[in-house]
């Protein structure tokens, strides 16, 4: 590990562990870095929960200067990618439970993008973003968090506020729908565009 | 077999998801986001070093105000004055040059320019403190 690593090219080519612990020290260029790389997946997954843009790219925000402050807990155990989409589908499970607090349940319960969606699955394959915004909010979040936060269910339930058997109900039902949704046209096997960049994890 | 194919569907189908929730979409204003936390980390930063600061100053000053309170200065004078005659005497025999040490400045005012560095010194402790906390 180099503590003497300031140089950008050698920011440019040091580990995330590396950068993690010259964040550590306060060095907010090593931090910077970790937030280029990792700031797209944050700010996707977000939208992928159903934030908008703006409210994905705040708590995306707020997730990385959260990470700054406690990035000493990062021991690099997974990678840090994983660890930076655990804060933010946290922060945006507490701000969806705040806002969701007043509203009607079956307001919450309506997908978002249905109609758009059901003409584009007849169309062809949809792609992830597409069929999740197929499905009613809290099953998108409950699925989001276990699949795309690498969350447990009785991590998702603690998030969400949400009893253990409700968080497991969302995420069937959530993986049902989209296996329909992602089922590869007749005559097509090729699949979705699966070219995995293996930081899941 | 058919409950087992089903479960092998539904691990391949889970382990599919995990590849596409994997891959982070390409966003235009990537860099512009990446800006933007710098931005508020160093705000963050200087607010926080800044007050820092002032509570290092404060903490110097509340430091410095107890010592002259307790008049640890004055009994330090004291002190200093007769432990400093009594090197003058000592020095006096020893050496068997004339030096007259009680000419030199070596009274109350030369026990101001430690006490201003220790001043100085508790801030920046203070601070340091502070800022590992």
């Amino acid at each position: 590990m180099g503590a003497s690593m300031t140089g950008v090219s050698s920011l440019l080519a040091a580990h995330d562990v590396d950068l993690a612990a010259l964040s550590a020290g306060g060095d907010r260029r090593a931090f910077s870095e970790l937030v280029r790389r990792h700031g797209s997946a944050v700010r996707g997954l977000l939208r992928r929960m159903g934030a908008d843009g703006a409210a994905a790219d705040d708590v995306a925000q707020d997730a990385f200067l959260a990470a700054f402050e406690q990035i000493a807990e990062f021991r690099g155990e997974g990678t840090f990618q994983a660890w930076i989409k655990r804060i933010a589908a946290r922060l945006y499970a507490r701000r969806w439970r705040r806002q969701s607090r007043g509203r009607a349940v079956a307001e919450a319960d309506e997908p978002q993008a249905s109609s758009a969606a059901d003409e584009a699955g007849a169309a062809g394959r949809l792609d992830l973003d597409a069929a999740m915004a197929t499905l009613p909010v809290p099953e998108r979040l409950c699925v989001a968090l276990c699949y795309g936060a690498g969350l447990s269910h009785g991590e998702a339930a603690d998030a969400l506020n949400l009893p253990l058997g409700t968080v497991k109900s969302h995420v069937k039902r959530g993986l049902d729908r989209l296996r329909r949704r992602l089922a590869p046209p007749r005559g097509d096997g090729s699949g979705d565009r699966e070219a995995g960049d293996g930081a899941h994890g | 077999m058919a409950p087992m194919a089903e479960l092998e569907g539904e691990r391949a189908f889970e382990a599919r998801l995990d590849r596409l929730f994997a891959q982070a979409p390409a966003f235009g204003d990537a860099d512009l986001f990446t800006l933007r936390v710098s931005d508020r980390l160093n705000r963050g930063w200087s607010l926080r070093a800044g007050l820092i600061g002032a509570l290092g100053v404060a903490g110097g000053m509340v430091g410095v105000y107890q010592a002259l309170e307790s008049g640890v200065f004055a009994r330090a004078e004291t002190v200093s004055d007769r432990y400093g005659a009594a090197i003058g005497h000592a020095v006096d025999r020893v050496l068997p040059l004339n030096i007259a040490l009680s000419g030199l400045p070596f009274a109350g005012e030369v026990l101001w320019m430690p006490a201003v560095l220790a001043a100085l010194a508790v801030g920046y402790a203070i601070s340091r403190a502070i800022r590992e906390i």
